[in-house]
């Protein structure tokens, strides 16, 4: 009885953490995503406005007229794509990693240096190859540098994850006369779901945020949200209703993506019976 | 334990297959699944790192296209420019703080979610909005909040202190480390929380319930049991949240320009300010170079150092 | 005999007459033709040889690309059938692309838009085209002539060779809050306390003055005597003109040392802090938009900035869709128009238009600038609902549809034109961002509490590294020309 009891108090405070840790995290959101329903005046009203006078959509409304918003598109097709090349060949290469250790240490070091090379020192070098190969503002120079760029991180991440699961299964399988391929698509791959699917999201991240390369590597052809959301800060001038109504715009996919797929994070009891 | 080097080792001493009795037959296999990967890195990798090493000897700069060799020109340079070393000294100062605590917070809360609560789903994607938050955008919001005027952490402050407080965040010297630092934890303690979580989620329960049996104390579980099990995924979060808080830049930008006059300034900025405003091609290459020496160098003595505490 | 004699004098005279009439008559049409046509020219001209060509042109992102995107450019294709493809860069970022693109030379931009006081780096370097041969085959000098005087001076030409047409008349006015300077109370109790009458300062002493006086009395209503925008880039630019307005100068001509740091420097980095404390707390922060808030808000009594204020604060079309950014004027006819103390503005920042140098198109890019940069669609241009682009040349000052826009709208662009006789060149050497950088951290150092003598000894020998470094006579040579302009300091 006492330890029920406990226990239920041991549950409410953990939710009320949550729920004030939670709140904390989002107010800063909040604010942001508040002022795309603000007028100038009550963005810049003092003292500050917590609440907008009225909730009207008319920011969003026009991002989608004038065109703004098909560059959060674009960024999700680069970065969604990006995301895709990237996590496939690195986790490939994790596995051979992980479980031979292919290259011993001097290949895992290398591949970890690259992400230790400077962005602002390479953007112009890489111009370069790019004009050369005629790649400059088109989607496929974005999407094939983005995977290039998370290409050590998905692959030391995945390493990571993939060592955190014993091989017995795997071996099981392979007695069972799996081939190495059906063992890494329906052994191994199923067990790291919640790392795939964590490593995944800032893949994604990584190049949705990126910046820097976007703005030299494209002219007027492909347009990223990044970018397009500095236009919006201006030497003498400032958007801020498009800029949050874009954040907003911005998070709101990959913010139901992962809602909707946030199970795959934390694994269910069952994978306790999986044992060496 | 695996004492080899280079590999982390799984959570029991046999997950890293020894190479000598498979080797040979699956060696296809293993290049096949390494191979496009490195193709990719090559492609992209190569030329821009042979490019700085050339230019790095050379003296380009705004107005100068000089592509004579100045031998070590611009390494001598790197060597007494004063502001190059302090921002790299800013830089390590950010990382010091934001690392740990990132760190430590993640865990936390990924330990206070690991066990089921009400509305789990609902928090856990919540608490990813930060990171997906362009850190340009993130900057400049928290610019504004932090703003003596226009922004409600004074108001707030202002509440819990009882009297009204005009704190200038991103101009005195003593506040604007802590408000980057605030900025900075605030977007990327998700990012620890996340993996985190997924780690912890594949510890092994039955041992965790054999232990709670058992009577151990949680500081005793955490520490024989969860511990080990998620320290791969520990060790490479910290290596790459690291790695990137080396390059942090936008955070800083929009919130003090590296300012008060270069306080702030981190490397990233530095290398922005001299390579993509004032054009010294050449030095920046030199100090890029040095950047890449330095990291590694760090990177590989701290891996080394983690396998021999293993 | 003699009736004969006067009969052909008389046609004598009348022929005489005749020529010369039609002589005048056909002088004053070419010349009325060419004088309206240089825009007509560049488009009869681009005509000829556009056949559904695309010219990309670099310009600033946000409210200033509105104009070629939805008025400039689609009427240039209407006219020509050239289309204009226009590369939206954010300001931050203008320079960088342009010098990278030409670096690589990729040939990607055709026209420009350049600050100019970039135009002795991207000249050094090579990035920009010498429009003097297009100018003389199309016959655009005439036109140029009659952009005003401190910005074709001092923004067209870099060592004697024009390298861009200046296209906006960013100067910093001085805006204040008439029925405010005009109420009876503060006037009787401002003349008892001073002893001069209480009106727009004609010097920073008098603005120190009236600044605090307003403060003390109007706190009440919340109401400050003045602010400015105090963010480092925009208090740099103020430095710049307060510092040689009080009769200081950047360098010694001679040796080319830095004398910034001179009692003048001091003291006006001094000044600039103490006015902190009659101004709204937190002012160190105002960038361009929160001072336009609390402007335009009613809550402050003076400030310095652009000339968009001009029209933000007339509440100037504030319906425009473009506009909606901008806070509602509640000062809307209340607002005066000064030049600041000095009686010398900055000719903060501004743009020229240019051709770059590895374009491929450079006949098509220089018609463009051409039809752009002529009175005929310059005034149209600037008083575009959404523009940002200022009145720079003499007929705009003048320009009658402009003048009724809103009432007070005649005494703003008499204001604009006299700025734009006594207007202060922004400091423009061989890597101008150098200098500029060592200003805007030692503003940021003043407003962190610093000592200002330290902080400009510390920006002198900035100042005077990066000369070193750029090479002493190199840069004298540079700064003698840029010297030598009539907007580089103040006429004694």
């Amino acid at each position: 009885m006492k330890i029920r009891a406990r226990r239920r108090l041991a549950l409410v405070l953990r939710t009320g953490a949550a729920v004030a840790l939670t709140l904390a995290f989002l107010f800063p959101i909040y604010w942001l995503f508040m002022i795309s329903f603000k007028t100038p005046d009550e963005i810049f009203a003092y003292p500050p406005k917590w609440w907008p006078g009225q909730i009207n959509f008319a920011n969003y409304a026009v991002l989608f007229k004038d065109g703004d918003a098909t560059t959060v598109w674009n960024s999700l097709v680069i970065a969604g794509v990006s995301t895709l090349v990237s996590m496939f060949l690195g986790s490939l290469a994790a596995y051979s990693l992980a479980r031979f250790r292919t290259g011993g240490e001097h290949l895992a070091n290398w591949i970890i240096s690259q992400r230790m090379v400077p962005p602002i020192a390479i953007v112009f070098p890489i111009f370069l190859l790019y004009v050369w190969l005629g790649w400059v503002d088109t989607y496929v120079g974005l999407i094939l540098l983005y995977s290039a760029f998370n290409l050590p991180y998905v692959i030391w991440m995945m390493r990571g994850f993939i060592l955190d699961i014993p091989p017995a299964l795997e071996e099981a399988a392979l007695v069972d006369g799996y081939t190495r391929w059906q063992v890494l698509w329906k052994v191994v791959f199923p067990m790291c779901r919640a790392g795939l699917f964590a490593t995944a999201i800032f893949t994604f991240v990584f190049a949705w945020n990126e910046f820097l390369f976007a703005l030299v590597l494209t002219r007027t052809e492909v347009a990223t949200y990044t970018v397009q959301v500095t236009h919006y800060f201006g030497g003498q001038s400032n958007f801020w209703a498009k800029i949050s109504a874009m954040s907003v715009l911005g998070t709101l996919p990959v913010f139901v993506v992962v809602a909707f797929m946030q199970r795959y994070l934390v694994r269910g009891i069952s994978l306790g019976a999986v044992k060496g | 334990m695996s004492q080899r080097p280079g590999a982390l080792a799984g959570s029991d001493g046999a997950a890293v297959a020894p190479p000598t009795r498979r080797g040979v037959r699956t060696r296809g296999f293993r290049l096949a699944l390494v191979a496009p990967a490195i193709f990719v890195l090559l492609l992209v990798g190569v030329f821009p790192l042979v490019y700085l090493i050339v230019v790095s000897f050379q003296n380009i700069t705004m107005t100068d296209v000089d592509t004579g060799f100045q031998g070590l020109l611009n390494y001598r340079l790197l060597a007494t420019d004063g502001r190059l070393w302090e921002a790299l000294l800013h830089t390590l100062i950010f990382i010091a703080i934001a690392l740990p605590v990132e760190l430590i917070f993640g865990l936390a809360m990924a330990q206070l979610f690991i066990e089921r609560i009400p509305g789990r789903a609902v928090f856990v994607a919540l608490l990813v909005l930060p990171v997906l938050v362009s850190p340009i955008v993130a900057g400049a919001n928290w610019s504004l909040m932090f703003d003596n005027r226009f922004g409600p952490i004074n108001q707030i402050i202002g509440w819990l202190a009882g009297q009204e407080t005009a704190l200038l965040w991103t101009i005195r010297p003593t506040l604007v480390y802590p408000a980057i630092l605030v900025a900075e934890i605030w977007q990327w303690t998700p990012f620890m929380f996340l993996l985190l979580l997924a780690a912890l989620s594949g510890v092994d329960r039955s041992q965790l319930e054999a232990a709670a049996i058992d009577g151990a104390s949680w500081w005793r579980t955490f520490r024989k049991i969860v511990l080990p099990a998620i320290w791969p995924v520990i060790a490479v979060a910290v290596l790459i949240r690291g790695l990137d808080l080396f390059r942090l830049f936008d955070i800083v930008w929009a919130l003090t320009r590296g300012g008060p006059g270069t306080m702030t300034e981190t490397i990233s900025i530095f290398t922005y300010v001299k390579g993509f405003q004032q054009f010294e091609t050449s030095y920046t290459a030199a100090v890029a170079l040095l950047i890449i020496v330095l990291l590694s160098a760090a990177v590989f003595w701290a891996l080394k150092r983690v396998e021999l505490a293993r | 005999m003699f009736q004969a004699q006067s009969r052909r004098s008389a046609g004598e005279a009348l022929r005489r007459t005749l020529v010369a009439a039609l002589t005048v008559s056909s002088l004053a049409w070419a010349t009325a033709a060419s004088a309206q046509s240089a825009a007509q020219r560049a488009v009869d001209a681009a005509k000829k040889s556009c056949a559904g060509k695309t010219i990309t042109i670099v310009w600033e992102a946000g409210l200033q690309s509105l104009d070629p995107l939805n008025f400039s450019g689609p009427k240039w294709e209407q006219l020509t059938g050239c289309k204009v493809k226009v590369v939206e860069v954010p300001t931050a970022e203008m320079f960088t692309k342009i010098m990278q693109e030409y670096r690589a030379g990729t040939g990607a931009y055709d026209a420009l838009n350049v600050v100019p006081a970039w135009m002795p780096d991207l000249v050094q370097a090579g990035a920009l085209e010498n429009l003097d041969p297009y100018v003389d085959k199309n016959g655009f000098r005439a036109e140029l002539q009659k952009i005003a005087p401190t910005y074709r001076d001092n923004q067209m030409m870099v060592n004697g060779k024009i390298y861009g047409f200046p296209d906006d008349g960013d100067v910093f006015l001085f805006y204040y809050r008439k029925d405010i300077f005009a109420r009876p109370d503060l006037q009787k109790a401002f003349k008892a306390k001073y002893n001069y009458d209480l009106a727009p300062p004609k010097t920073w002493k008098q603005f120190d003055e009236i600044g605090s006086f307003l403060t003390e009395t109007l706190k009440s209503e919340g109401i400050y005597g003045a602010s400015f925008f105090r963010e480092p880039p925009y208090a740099m630019l103020m430095f710049q003109e307060r510092f040689r307005v009080e009769g200081g100068r950047f360098f010694d001509p001679q040796s080319m040392k830095a004398t910034v740091n001179s009692p003048v420097g001091v003291r006006v980095l001094t000044e600039m802090r103490n006015e902190n404390r009659f101004m709204p707390p937190g002012v160190e922060k105002f960038g361009f938009v929160e001072n336009l808030a609390v402007f335009l808000d009613g809550k402050s009594a003076m400030t310095i900035s652009w000339p968009p204020y001009g029209r933000f604060a007339a509440g100037y079309l504030s319906e425009e869709k473009a506009l909606s950014w901008v806070p509602k004027s509640k000062i809307a006819g209340k607002v005066g128009y000064a030049l600041p103390p000095g009686g010398h503005p900055e000719l903060a920042l501004g743009f020229a238009l240019s051709v770059a140098s590895s374009s491929k198109q450079k006949d098509l890019a220089y018609l463009f600038i051409q039809w752009l940069n002529s009175e005929e669609i310059s005034s149209q241009r600037v008083q575009l609902p959404y523009a940002l682009r200022d009145p720079f040349r003499d007929s705009h000052y003048t320009n009658k549809d402009y003048m009724a826009k809103w009432p007070d709208a005649k005494d703003y662009l008499a204001a604009l034109g006299q700025a734009a006789q006594t207007g202060l060149l922004d400091l423009s050497l061989i890597q101008t961002d150098k200098y500029d950088e060592a200003l805007r951290q030692g503003i940021s150092k003043l407003w962190a509490g610093g000592d200002p003598k330290a902080i400009l000894d510390d920006v002198a020998k900035q100042w005077d590294d990066t000369t070193q470094r750029v090479g002493v006579d190199k840069q004298k040579a540079v700064y003698s020309a840029w010297a030598a302009k009539s907007g580089a300091y103040p006429k004694k």
